[in-house]
C-alpha cells in the first residue's frame, strides 16, 4: 500500500492526512499529527475520499473537454485544441465587441489550490484585462475580511488555530463549530477542560451551545444590537482596559455615543435575551486573562455582515486580546482554501498578497513582472453581482472554475436567469454539475488526490498537499487549462509544475516571501505574514498592539443595528436560515459521490422545526413537507426538535431536492455585497399524501441524477475518439 | 472485569464517524465504496436529543440480560467481553427485548453457501448485531480510533480502575473544601 500525505480538501482547518493508494485507487485516508489537526480527523477527513474514484453515486467525473454549439444542441466530447481554440476565440470576440469588463471568472476556493488561482487571477488581469475575478469568499467570510481590513488592517483570523485551548474564554458567535469543523471543536472541548469559560451566542442549541457555561439563544438577525449592547456593558461597567484603549485604539467617543443606546435593557427587545445575561457573557469574557472570539456564517451571512464583525473586532480592542498568543478574532473559514483564493487575489479589490489594485505602484510591479503595458485600475464585479449584471446586458462571458453557483448562491432562479441570459459559459470542474448544465463550454480538470500544490488554513498557514493517484480520462490540470488559454488568446504562458508558480507569487507578495516549498515540506505549516526566508512565520498578528492601519492603532466602530430585509408575513410567517451539516460540503458534488457521506444523508435533507412550530402545522417529525418563499418552493423533511429556536426553521444548502437556495432572498451586506442567507420569510405546509411526496421526491432526485450523467454520457458516446 | 467503550457526552459533537468507522470494521474488507443506506448498521449509534448528543453501545455487562435471556446459548462471555456465536442465533430477539440499553439488535443477512465453485444462495440468516469491541482488530475499536473529539474511550479494568481513583480523589477534596 503507497501513502502519499495531503491536506483534508474539506474544511478550513487544514488537517494533515495520508492518502492510502492500493492499485492506482484511493482505498483509505488515515490522520498525521499535522500542526492544526495533530492527529486527529473528522467523518469527512476519514471517509470523504472516494469521490476521487467516480463512484458516481451522485454525479459524474468528467473526462474530457464538452462542447455545445448552441444553447439547444446537446454536449460533444472535443480535443483539447478545440476547445481551448473554440473558448479563445469566444473570449477574444466578446472581449473585442463589448470591452474586458465584459467577461468574469472566478478562483475556486477548493481542492485546486492556491498555485491555480494565481494563475486564475493573472489570466483575468493580465490576459483578460479586467479585475472582474471572485471566489465563493464573497457569500461567506467577504464581510470578515472587509471589516477586519477597516479596524485593524488585516482580513485573517489574527491567532492560530492551536491557540484556540489555551484561550482562557472563547466567545463563540454564529458559529457551529462542531458541524462546520470538528477538530476545531476539540479545541474548544479542551479548552474548557483547562479551566476556559466559553460563551455561546447563537439562536439554535447548536452542540457548542450545550457545552457552554453562558449560552445567549438571541433572536434571528438581531446580531449588531446584541454585540453593541456588550460594547455598552463593557464601557459603562468599566470593564474595558483603558490603557489599552488609550494606547492602541481610536475613534473611541464615537463609538461611545453610538453604543450608549444599546443598554442590555434595551437591547433586550431586540435581541429577546434578558439583560442580566447580556451583563454576564461581558463580566466573563473581560474578566478572562485571555479571550477568543470565533465566528462563522451566523455573523458574516447578513445584511449587516461587516457592521457586526467590526462591532465584533471591537469588544477584542476594548479588552486589550489581541497582539499576543491565545487570544484574537478568529473569522474561521468554512471551506478548505477559501483564505487562499483570497490570499492569491482571487478578488476584484486585490492582487495576491492583499495589495490593492487602486495603488498604481502596486500595479506597475505587477505589470512589469507580468510582462504587460498596464493592468485594470478599476475594482471588479462581485460574484453576487452576476445575475443582475447578466441581465441587464453589462456582463457577456463567465469562466466559473471548481463552483456550482446554480446550486450555492442564493435565489436560484435569479441565478438560473442569469447564466441564460449570458452569451458564453466556461465551466472547469471535475465533476458535472448543475451550474456546468448551463455551460457551452465544460473543462475537465484533475482532482484533488491527483495534482500537488498549496492551501491555505483557516489560520493563514500554507500547507502543501501532494498527489496519490493518476487521473483517468483526458483531464488536465487547472493551472495548465488556464495558461494553454491564455497562450491561445496571444499572451504566452507556460509552467513545468506549481512550484514554478509559487516562486513567482512569493517574488511578487512581500507576506508570503519567506515561504518556500522546502519550508513547507512534509508536515511544515508555514503561517504568513512570513517577509524572510529565514522566518517561520507569523503565528498571531499585531505584535506589540501595532495595527496595520495608517497610525498603527485599531479602530473602534459602532453602528445602528438594522433589521433584516425579508418580511414577515401572515402567508410567509416562518423565518428561514441556511445552515451546515457535518457530512456533506458546500454544493455536494464531492460528499454526494462518498459512499458512507451518502449513506448518511441523502436527499431531501431536513429543515428542522421547533415542536410547537410542527404541531401548530399539523407536521409530525420525519414527515416531507412543502417550504415555499416570495421566490420559490421546495420539498424538505421535518426534523422536529427542541433544539431549533420557535419561529425559525433551518435547511441544509447542498441538497437538490430540498434546495433552499430556491427560497433565499438576493439582498446583500453594501459593502461585502454577502447575501443574507440567515433569514428568508418562509412557509412550512404539511403534505396529506406522504406516499405521493416520497415518490415524487425520487423521481426528481432521478430525473435530475439522470440529466447530468446522460449529458456526459452522450457526449462520449458521440465522439469515442476522444472517450 | 469485561472491557467496555464508554462515550462522554460533554465531549460529544454528534457528528457520527464513530458510527461509520463500526460499519467499516464490520464490512469484512469491503471498504467505503460497500456502504448503502440499507445496508448500514453501525453497532454504535449516536443519540440526539433536546440536551444531549453521545453515542450508545453495549457494555459488555457482567451479567448481562442478553446472555440470560437466550435459549440456545448463543451469547457468551470471551475475552473479557460479550460476544455472540453467530451459527448459534435463531434470530428470536430476545436478547433485544432483554438489553436495558437499546444496543442489541437482530439483524438478517444473505446466507450462502460454496459448493463445486458456485455460490448459492441459502436465503437470509439471523445474526444478534451487537458491539464486539472489534475483536481481532490489532489497533482495538475502530470507533475509539476516529472519534475527532476523543469522546469514545475503551475501558478495561486499568482504566476503570484509574477512573476510580481520579473521582475518589475529586470527592476528597471536595469533602476537605466543605469541611473547611
Amino acid at each position: 500500500m503507497e501513502k502519499h500525505m495531503a491536506v483534508c480538501p474539506y474544511c478550513g482547518t487544514g488537517c494533515k492526512l495520508n492518502l492510502l493508494v492500493e492499485g492506482g485507487k484511493v482505498v483509505g485516508a488515515e490522520p498525521l499529527n499535522g500542526v492544526t489537526n495533530e492527529g486527529e480527523l473528522c467523518l469527512k477527513g476519514y471517509f470523504g475520499y472516494d469521490f476521487i474514484n467516480d463512484t458516481k453515486i451522485l454525479t459524474p467525473r468528467l473526462r474530457n473537454p464538452m462542447l455545445r454549439r448552441s444553447r439547444d444542441a446537446a454536449f460533444e466530447a472535443v480535443s483539447w485544441d478545440e476547445a481551448i481554440q473554440y473558448a479563445a476565440t469566444k473570449l477574444s470576440a466578446i472581449k473585442a465587441k463589448y470591452g474586458p469588463d465584459s467577461i468574469m471568472t472566478t478562483g475556486s476556493s477548493r481542492g485546486t489550490g492556491n498555485e491555480t488561482n494565481y494563475v486564475m487571477q493573472k489570466f483575468t488581469r493580465a490576459v483578460l484585462g479586467t479585475n472582474n475575478v471572485d471566489n465563493c469568499a464573497r457569500v461567506c467570510h467577504g464581510p470578515s475580511v472587509a471589516g477586519l481590513q477597516v479596524t485593524l488592517g488585516n482580513g485573517a483570523m489574527s491567532n492560530s488555530i492551536p491557540e484556540i485551548e489555551h484561550t482562557k474564554c472563547v466567545l463563540v458567535f454564529g458559529y457551529n463549530v462542531a458541524d462546520s469543523h470538528p477538530v476545531i471543536a476539540k479545541r474548544i472541548i479542551k479548552a474548557k477542560e483547562r479551566g476556559a469559560k466559553i460563551i455561546v451566542c447563537d439562536p439554535r442549541k447548536i452542540e457548542t451551545a450545550r457545552l457552554a457555561d453562558l449560552w445567549l439563544p438571541l433572536n434571528n438577525g438581531s446580531n449588531m444590537a446584541l454585540v453593541n449592547a456588550f460594547a455598552n456593558v463593557l464601557i459603562n461597567e468599566g470593564l474595558y482596559d483603558k490603557e489599552y484603549v488609550a494606547n492602541h485604539t481610536e475613534g473611541f467617543d464615537e463609538y461611545k455615543a453610538i453604543v450608549d443606546k444599546y443598554t442590555p435593557e434595551y437591547a433586550e427587545a431586540i435581541t429577546g435575551l434578558p439583560a442580566e445575561d447580556i451583563r454576564e457573557a461581558m463580566r466573563i469574557y473581560a474578566a478572562a486573562p485571555s479571550a477568543t472570539i470565533l465566528w462563522g456564517m451566523g455573523v458574516t451571512q447578513w445584511g449587516q455582515g461587516v457592521d457586526v464583525v467590526k462591532g465584533l473586532s471591537g469588544l477584542a480592542l476594548l479588552t486589550g486580546n489581541l497582539g499576543r498568543p491565545n487570544v484574537g478574532v478568529g473569522p474561521v473559514r468554512g471551506q478548505n482554501n477559501v483564505q487562499g483564493s483570497c490570499d492569491m487575489g482571487v478578488l476584484p479589490t486585490e492582487f495576491p498578497g492583499y495589495q490593492k489594485v487602486t495603488d498604481p505602484e502596486v500595479r506597475a510591479k505587477f505589470a512589469k513582472a507580468w510582462g504587460v503595458e498596464s493592468l485594470p485600475d478599476q475594482i471588479g464585479f462581485r460574484l453576487t453581482d452576476v445575475p443582475h449584471l447578466a441581465e441587464t446586458g453589462k456582463l457577456k462571458a463567465m469562466y466559473v472554475m471548481g463552483e456550482d453557483p446554480a446550486q450555492t448562491e442564493p435565489d436560484l432562479a435569479l441565478v438560473r436567469k442569469g447564466f441564460e441570459a449570458m452569451e458564453f459559459v466556461i465551466v472547469q470542474d471535475i465533476f458535472m454539475t448543475k451550474t456546468a448544465m448551463f455551460a457551452d463550454l465544460i473543462l475537465p480538470a484533475t482532482s484533488w488526490g491527483e495534482h500537488e500544490g498549496v492551501f491555505s488554513a483557516a489560520d493563514r498557514s500554507f500547507q502543501r498537499f501532494t498527489k496519490a493517484v493518476d487521473a483517468k480520462g483526458d483531464v488536465k490540470h487547472d493551472w495548465e487549462i488556464i495558461s494553454l488559454l491564455a497562450t491561445a488568446m496571444g499572451y504566452p504562458m507556460h509552467y513545468d509544475n506549481t512550484k514554478q508558480i509559487w516562486d513567482e507569487l512569493r517574488e511578487l507578495c512581500p507576506i508570503f516571501y519567506g515561504v518556500t516549498y522546502e519550508k513547507m515540506e512534509g508536515l511544515g505549516a508555514v503561517p504568513w505574514p512570513c517577509r524572510d526566508l529565514d522566518s517561520a512565520g507569523s503565528k498571531y498578528l499585531y505584535e506589540g498592539n501595532v495595527f496595520q492601519r495608517p497610525g498603527g492603532k485599531g479602530l473602534l466602530f459602532a453602528t445602528e443595528w438594522r433589521p433584516p430585509r425579508d418580511q414577515l408575513t401572515e402567508e410567509f410567517p416562518l423565518i428561514l436560515c441556511t445552515v451546515r451539516e457535518v457530512g456533506h460540503y458546500s454544493c455536494r458534488s464531492m460528499t454526494g459521490n462518498c459512499a458512507a457521506l451518502q449513506t448518511l444523508a441523502d436527499e431531501p435533507g431536513y429543515v428542522t422545526i421547533n415542536p410547537k412550530d410542527a404541531k401548530a402545522l399539523g407536521i409530525r417529525d420525519q414527515e416531507l413537507v412543502w417550504v415555499s418563499s416570495r421566490r420559490g418552493k421546495v420539498i424538505s423533511r421535518a426534523s422536529v426538535t427542541d433544539r431549533t429556536n420557535k419561529g425559525a426553521v433551518y435547511m441544509t444548502y447542498q441538497w437538490w431536492i430540498g434546495a433552499c437556495n430556491e427560497l433565499t432572498i438576493h439582498a446583500v451586506d453594501p459593502i461585502a455585497k454577502t447575501p443574507e442567507y440567515k433569514y428568508a420569510a418562509v412557509r412550512v405546509e404539511a403534505i396529506a399524501d406522504q406516499v405521493w411526496a416520497e415518490n415524487h421526491v425520487q423521481q426528481e432526485y432521478a430525473k435530475l441524477k439522470g440529466g447530468l450523467s446522460n449529458a456526459v454520457a452522450r457526449a462520449t458516446k458521440k465522439a469515442p475518439a476522444y472517450a | 472485569m469485561n472491557r467496555f467503550v464508554t462515550a462522554n457526552p460533554s465531549k460529544c459533537i454528534g457528528c457520527r464517524t464513530c458510527e461509520v468507522a463500526c460499519a467499516l470494521a464490520h464490512s469484512d474488507g469491503a471498504g467505503v465504496e460497500g456502504l448503502a443506506p440499507d445496508t448500514f448498521k453501525p453497532r454504535i449509534r449516536m443519540v440526539r436529543t433536546a440536551d444531549v448528543s453521545t453515542a450508545v453501545m453495549c457494555h459488555h455487562c457482567e451479567d448481562a440480560p442478553c446472555v440470560n435471556a437466550c435459549p440456545n446459548n448463543a451469547i457468551v462471555y470471551r475475552q473479557n467481553s460479550v460476544q455472540v456465536e453467530q451459527e448459534r442465533c435463531l434470530g428470536c430477539k430476545n436478547c433485544v427485548l432483554a438489553c436495558p440499553f437499546g444496543v442489541m439488535d437482530v439483524v438478517t443477512v444473505p446466507a450462502v453457501r460454496q459448493f463445486a465453485g458456485m455460490t448459492m444462495s441459502l436465503g437470509v440468516k439471523a445474526q444478534a448485531h451487537k458491539c464486539d469491541l472489534c475483536v481481532g482488530r490489532d489497533a482495538g475499536p475502530a470507533c475509539v480510533s476516529v472519534c475527532p473529539t476523543n469522546a469514545l474511550t475503551l475501558m478495561d479494568r486499568e482504566a476503570m480502575d484509574e477512573t476510580l481513583r481520579r473521582r475518589r480523589e475529586r470527592a476528597a477534596l471536595e469533602a476537605a473544601e466543605v469541611a473547611a
